[in-house]
């Protein structure tokens, strides 16, 4: 199922989970590769034709995937998800000019030796021009309400209505500028603490000018789509599959590979027969198949498990009667066995949730949650407490789910924990797909599965969003005044010890007033051809695992 | 029989329209949009997609603008393969579906009709039991069961087929297998009862008592009258099968037309939706009338008034 979140996670995650889990052990890409003889191809699978894979109109992971090996931004992530100035010379800072004293101008500094794959210098015009077409009303890009931060970009965007000649009034107060072939400045509204972040993902990589203005629609497909990347795509066939070859103009290490194949087997079922028939190197098996894989005598060994910066969760809405009872959901949250749950519904696959903020992302307690801990005694207390003594007087509760892969599962593993804990009956409404999300985005629903996955690892994008009161993924319809004021002020915190203590406080009265029932952090569940070598996983990871770090693949049989 | 065509043809502007109404109505009454997402987009990013796609406009003035751009050869834009136009998109992959479609059914007939005629022609013996028991099994087996039967078999534990994609042959085994299971099934089945039908017709025994060679019967009286139920079924059939199938195309990756439309429908991709139920409409329609031309051609009884 796509996703259109980016998942994010932290190497420390991962280290602390090898110690529990033996398979991650087997994890390799320190080594340098001696001479390679095999072929260099590495064929893995996209979960569908990408919808686009124009950088600035992208907002699926798989689109991401293959956007990332033919672009490169001013700043990218390392393995741990630290920032790493890419074409920038540097990361801006306030000791080096690149941030200013009150944090509202960014100024990049970009290397002068960074080429298109035909050749021409990359410069800072590039990025200006690729940023205001980002955010241009006419071109509708999904991702650019995450910069409107920038001065004039909101402004701009939503000039949908406008004439032309407005919207190139409103373009030109866009508060990005190509100072010079090697300086970018741009120029916030207020100070955005996370701003960097931003400036490492797709929608503000760099796309020519000449090239969009030449073939339109069309500069999408090879030999137009021209990028700044360590590959170039070779074929497009729709539907079917897509080929990279190594750009022989790349500025930075060559990489190993001289063929990606991204082939596009929508079947699961399907696209595991190909792993197993050597067609692909990379695959995540269907879900369900959790416990045969680690059975399997050959399967197990190439098995890779890693943590993603994903969560899962049960969400109230508390503007729907009974769920307006504090109470009454502390009682729920405390009444389900969410180890149970993920030994059997996910197959000891994940690790039990019991906050919000997944481990591995700056801001997450360990401790916090914990008086949610699975406790009969303790949940029937709560509910007597909320006024339901035994679920006396309790309305009949609803849950909605989506009807898709195990969904019905995990509905019925909850209504089978508060029949069991609590007596009390729960009444499953699944509903097709995107039924089921216009139904969660208009707040029809009662109490509903939902997860998150990090955008950029910061707990900035964790907590206002879904919790600010009306915020736009806000569908508990949780409003709480002193969150609001403290993320307001964390939002434009500059000193980064304060900021990340605000967001811990503002976690806490989240988890405290418990709009949602936290059950697991996702954990990734891939499969890999022992011949891969160098595959590089974070839980940043989109479609195709370890896809930040493709370059660095090779072969060795 | 020119008059009769040309009838038809104006019959099926109408059915088209018809058809594209009752679409675009229902489109817009199921719940959830293009652009619902489990992560919800902003309301501004809401806006101006809506913009982008003419969706901000009211619904008679959607409808008139697709009506419109139908006219002109122009189905419109797929909503979710952003920048591509739905008769572009359509026209890529019907050769590929067509393809497999074609090898599909004469695969089916080749097997079907022969089956069914041997069965009928030596009733109640092995061949017979043999054919029921054939298409007793491809008829009730569903296309992703044997699909993944066969590629368990042939890619995973032989490794002698690829799982799927397109381009080569060898690609193409499994998906026209699967495809012509149940069309085999049926068109046995159907031969088998015509044919014992036809060979007790009062036409088949003077035949016989005019002393004609039993060959010369069965080739000239029985084959020939029989086919006329198969036709039949054969025209449907081979709209079905040459508009793709959903089940079979996404299980061995296909990129053709078949799985396009299931797609549009759970993305709420409108354009694909009508773009792909219009080409359905016009394929199954334009199949019928090539059917109904064929009738004449099998049975002279059958004329165009």
């Amino acid at each position: 199922m796509k996703k259109r979140t980016i998942i994010f996670s932290l190497i420390a995650f991962l280290v602390t989970l090898s110690l529990i889990l033996p398979a991650c052990a087997q994890g390799d890409g320190a080594t340098k590769p001696g001479k390679l003889t095999d072929p260099q191809v590495l064929r893995v699978n996209l979960a569908g034709e990408p919808n686009t894979i124009d950088p600035n109109r992208a907002s699926w992971s798989t689109e991401r995937t293959v956007i990332m090996q033919v672009f490169e931004g001013l700043l990218g992530f390392k393995q741990d998800l630290s920032l790493t100035p890419v074409v920038a010379r540097e990361m801006p800072t306030t000791a080096n000019k690149g941030i200013s004293a009150d944090g509202k101008t960014y100024t990049f500094k970009l290397k002068n030796n960074v080429t298109w794959s035909d050749g021409k210098k990359v410069t800072a015009k590039d990025f200006e021009y690729s940023i205001k077409r980002m955010l241009s009303p006419d071109l509708a890009a999904e991702y650019a309400s995450f910069y409107f931060g920038i001065a004039g970009g909101e402004a701009y965007y939503t000039a949908t209505d406008k004439s032309a000649a407005e919207k190139a009034a409103l373009k030109d107060k866009v508060g990005v500028k190509a100072i010079d072939d090697t300086t970018l400045e741009i120029k916030l509204v207020d100070p955005l603490p996370h701003f960097l972040s931003l400036m490492a993902l797709w929608p503000v990589y760099p796309v020519r000018e000449d090239i969009i203005n030449q073939f339109g629609e069309k500069w999408t497909e090879p030999p137009n789509y021209i990028g700044n990347g360590p590959y170039i795509m070779k074929t497009w066939e729709h539907s079917d599959h897509i080929t990279l070859v190594p750009n022989e103009k790349y500025w930075g290490t060559k990489p190993f590979l001289t063929e990606i194949t991204f082939k596009m087997i929508t079947d699961v079922n399907a696209a595991f027969a190909a792993y197993k028939n050597n067609e692909i190197d990379i695959i995540a098996p269907p879900a369900g198949n959790e416990k045969t894989v680690m059975a399997d005598p050959v399967l197990s060994k190439e098995l890779v498990r890693y943590a993603e910066l994903v969560t899962f969760a049960f969400q109230f809405n508390l503007a729907k009667p009974p769920f307006d009872n504090k109470k009454l959901r502390q009682a729920l949250s405390t009444a389900v066995d969410r180890a149970a749950f993920v030994d059997k519904v996910r197959s000891g696959v994940g690790k039990v949730a019991l906050s919000w903020i997944p481990p591995g992302m700056p801001g997450h307690d360990p401790n916090l949650g914990s008086e949610y801990a699975f406790n009969v005694t303790k949940a029937k207390q709560l509910l007597s407490e909320a006024g339901y003594p035994d679920g006396k007087g309790l309305p009949q509760l609803k849950f909605q789910y989506a009807d898709t892969g195990s969904n019905p599962l995990i509905a019925q593993f909850l209504q089978g924990q508060l029949k069991a804990n609590l007596g009390i009956d729960l009444t499953l409404e699944p509903m097709e797909r995107k039924a089921f999300s216009a139904a969660v985005n208009a707040e029809t629903h009662t109490w509903a599965w939902f997860g998150w996955g990090a955008d950029y690892p910061d707990p900035q994008n964790w907590l206002p969003e879904l919790f600010g009161t009306n915020a736009g993924n806000n569908h508990t319809n949780y409003s709480n005044k002193a969150f609001d004021d403290l993320a307001k002020k964390a939002n434009i915190e500059l000193n980064e010890t304060k900021r990340l203590q605000m967001w811990a406080d503002a976690q806490k009265m989240v988890i405290d007033d418990a709009p949602i029932v936290n059950m697991f952090y996702r954990e990734r569940f891939v499969l890999r051809k022992p011949w891969i070598k160098g595959h590089k996983t974070t839980g940043m990871d989109g479609d195709v695992s370890g896809d930040m770090f493709l370059n660095e693949v090779y072969v060795q049989k | 029989m020119f008059k009769f065509i040309v009838r038809r043809i104006l019959w099926l502007v109408l059915v088209l329209f018809v058809v594209s109404l009752i679409t675009f109505t229902l489109m817009h009454l199921v719940p959830g949009g293009p652009w619902d997402r489990e992560k919800q987009l902003a309301p501004q990013v809401v806006d101006a997609l809506n913009k982008r796609y003419g969706l901000d406009k009211p619904l008679y003035e959607q409808f008139g603008n697709f009506l419109w751009g139908v006219v002109q050869g122009d189905l419109g834009v797929s909503y979710s393969f952003q920048g591509r136009g739905v008769t572009e998109i359509l026209l890529k992959g019907l050769p590929r579906t067509a393809i497999l479609g074609i090898l599909a059914f004469i695969l089916a007939q080749a097997v079907g009709i022969p089956f069914g005629m041997a069965a009928a022609l030596k009733q109640n013996s092995t061949t017979d039991y043999a054919s029921v028991i054939f298409s007793t099994i491809f008829a009730s087996i569903p296309g992703f069961v044997l699909g993944i039967l066969l590629m368990i078999l042939f890619s995973v534990a032989l490794h002698w087929l690829p799982t799927g994609g397109w381009g080569s042959p060898l690609q193409l085994i499994m998906p026209v297998i699967c495809l012509a299971a149940l069309p085999a099934a049926q068109s046995a089945r159907i031969t088998r009862a015509s044919t014992l039908e036809v060979m007790r017709q009062d036409y088949v025994r003077t035949a016989r008592s005019k002393g004609l060679p039993e060959n010369v019967v069965r080739v000239r009286h029985i084959f020939r009258n029989s086919l006329i139920p198969v036709v039949t079924v054969a025209g449907p059939e081979l709209a079905n099968l040459i508009t793709g199938s959903f089940i079979i195309e996404n299980l061995f990756s296909i990129p053709g037309v078949g799985r396009l439309f299931v797609q549009g429908v759970f993305a709420r991709d409108y354009g694909l939706i009508m773009g792909g139920v219009l080409f359905y409409a016009f394929a199954i329609a334009i199949l019928n009338l090539v059917v109904d031309v064929l009738y004449a051609a099998i049975d002279p009884r059958i004329r165009f008034d």
